[in-house]
């Protein structure tokens, strides 16, 4: 085989797997890209609150105009006297309830039933800082508090009480500071344990147990996002955004799919054939282009 | 007629170079081909990532086109190269399924799911290592690649470190979104670090002699050093392509592509592996630490 031939051999195999690269990388890709969130409305609009229940949406815009929405977000209309949104700082766990003072202490109300048990400083809990105002508590988890202090850091208290740092975010880069904890919600109702955290850069992050590990949750989503709200009733957690409203329908983590049925088999069977294959011609191309003899200056 | 010596040796030069320098080539892109389509044509009709989560197929791939290299002598010049790619495949499913072997070995006593991931970090390295030990053994001395894993020296410690700082200060410069170093997490840092710290460096260190001690080793002595570095660089971009579930890790291709030159100029320089090692442990455990995982996976 001659060197030109060799050359153009190799560079039709070198285009090949560049384009088979890029078109596989693309397919999964697009795959991963399905939509964790959906917008609901107001696109263009900034919106700095949300409250949801049931049907009825109330926001804030950035401009200080409070719409409200009675068919689950189809459309809006500004609300009379155009009143502030409710005020955040306290959350209801079971009969347990915290709340943050205007000091930026966490108070702790063992039992709402009784008017006597509390609310008292929650032993360890952080001072969060005046104006400190985030809080959430999943309901699957009795005695779980996620809080936010003044200077971004999110605490999050244990089941045995026990307060910790949670979630120190970082720099968007070295001439970007670092984004704000602009809310926190988690589900009122034990339907997920799920604990939601919206930044001003990098959309919402999860807490699936408790507030110790994070993940990114945010495709499709904007980077801001000023609001959230979970509505138990539906099932779901609007965001407020710099791109309007938006709404995530409670769902399982994307995990693989389990297979325990003959298709495993047969699944089994076609990968092991193609890696059979692959190989067989692999080496075959090999051998193709594989000298004759190996390069000795003496033969 | 006889040629003049002088017109023979001209000759003589240009079949040896072509000789030299091309099954390296052809080995790197045809294994490469063959081993990508083992990956990525199962997703045309199925869901790879769910039945086979550890790549074994790759694995097997791996091995089926490395094993002939051993017997064929014509594949003699492709062993080193081959054996490269098949201490990347097969390690990494090592790696991805020990904590499920292990369970399934041992159940409860098989420890936390991080000392279930060091001990496949371990299994990795070493078996890595017993590669690298056959490469030694069983390739020729003229392509027997140079794994530079006998000296650090001051020069090389300061390179590590240096090259550490670097490392840090461009991730930290790059955008976090590109990267999803968003947080820290100090909660799970605090009960994961004892054991996924050493893990993330005993697989850096696994990382490093496959690409820059087997790979690059192996095709210097066959390619000019720029075209080694490239090629080594490239097949260690690839190897992060679509191995989690979703292929989330397909936008960290060309960062690694860039990486990995970094890494193969820095061994080239200090003519040791340990720099290399060094940095490559600290970005691992960085990207461990400081970059919070998607959805997707990164």
């Amino acid at each position: 085989m001659g060197s030109e031939h060799r050359r153009s051999t190799i560079g039709a195999v070198a285009a090949t797997c560049v384009a088979l690269t890029v078109l596989a990388a693309g397919a999964i890709t697009a795959r991963a890209a399905t939509p964790w969130w959906t917008p609901v409305g107001l696109r263009g609009m900034s919106i700095t609150g949300v409250s949801a229940i049931g049907d009825t949406i109330t926001v804030r815009t950035a401009g200080g105009t409070t719409l409200e929405s009675t068919d689950a977000g189809k459309t809006f209309a500004p609300v009379p006297g155009n009143p502030a949104l409710p005020p955040t700082g306290t959350v209801i766990s079971g009969q347990q309830s915290w709340h943050i003072d205007s000091s930026g202490r966490i108070l702790h109300a063992t039992n709402l039933a009784d008017r006597n048990a509390g609310p008292l400083p929650d032993p360890g809990a952080p001072r969060l800082g005046p104006g400190a105002d985030l809080i959430a508590a999943p309901a699957a988890f009795s005695g779980v508090v996620v809080a936010v202090g003044t200077d971004g850091t999110v605490w999050r208290r244990g089941q045995d009480g026990d307060w910790k740092q949670a979630l120190l975010l970082l720099p968007r880069s070295l001439v970007q500071g670092v984004p704000r904890v602009t809310s926190v919600t988690a589900f009122t109702q034990p339907l997920s344990g799920a604990i939601y955290v919206g930044t001003d850069g990098y959309a919402v992050l999860i807490s699936t147990d408790g507030g110790d590990d994070w993940i990114r949750a945010g495709p499709g989503l904007p980077d801001a996002v000023y609001a959230l709200s979970a509505d138990s009733g539906r099932r779901a957690v609007y965001a407020g955004t710099s791109d309007g409203l938006w709404m995530h329908a409670l769902q399982a983590l994307p995990q693989p799919q389990s297979y325990q049925d003959a298709a495993l088999v047969w699944r089994w069977i076609g990968i092991g054939a193609v890696t059979i294959v692959a190989a067989a011609l692999t080496l075959f191309a090999m051998l193709q282009l594989m000298p004759r003899r190996v390069s000795d200056p003496t033969s | 007629m006889q040629r003049p010596v002088s017109e023979r040796a001209t000759v003589w030069v240009q079949r040896f170079r072509a000789a030299r320098w091309w099954p390296s080539a052809a080995t790197l892109v045809v294994a490469e081909l063959g081993l990508g389509a083992a990956l990525l044509v199962p997703i045309t009709f199925s869901d790879p990532n769910g039945v086979d989560p550890y790549v074994a197929r790759l694995s097997i791939a791996s091995v089926l086109i490395a094993l002939p290299s051993l017997f064929v002598r014509r594949l003699a010049p492709a062993r080193a190269i081959l054996l490269a790619l098949a201490a990347v495949a097969t390690t990494y499913t090592l790696l991805s399924a020990g904590p499920q072997i292990l369970f399934d070995l041992f159940g409860a006593r098989s420890g936390s799911f991080d000392e279930q991931v060091f001990w496949a970090s371990v299994a990795q390295a070493v078996g890595t290592l017993l590669i690298a030990l056959a490469a030694w053994r069983t390739v020729a001395p003229e392509w027997r690649p140079s794994v530079r894993l006998g000296r650090l020296g001051l020069g090389g410690l300061a390179a590590g470190v240096i090259g550490t700082a670097l490392l840090i200060g461009v991730a930290l410069a790059l955008p976090a979104g590109l990267l999803g170093r968003v947080a820290l997490q100090p909660v799970a840092v605090g009960r994961d670090f004892p054991y996924l710290g050493p893990a993330n460096a005993l697989q850096a260190f696994a990382q490093e002699v496959q690409f820059r001690g087997l790979l690059l080793g192996a095709l210097e002595r066959t390619m000019s050093p720029r075209w080694a570095n490239v090629s080594q660089a490239a097949v260690f971009a690839l190897a992060h392509l679509a191995i989690s579930y979703g292929g989330p890790e397909a936008p960290f291709v060309p960062i690694t592509f860039l990486v990995g030159l970094a890494f193969g100029w820095l061994v080239r320089r200090t003519n040791s592996l340990w720099p290399a090692v060094i940095v490559h442990a600290a970005a691992d455990i960085a990207l461990q630490f400081g970059v919070v995982q998607g959805l997707y996976g990164f």
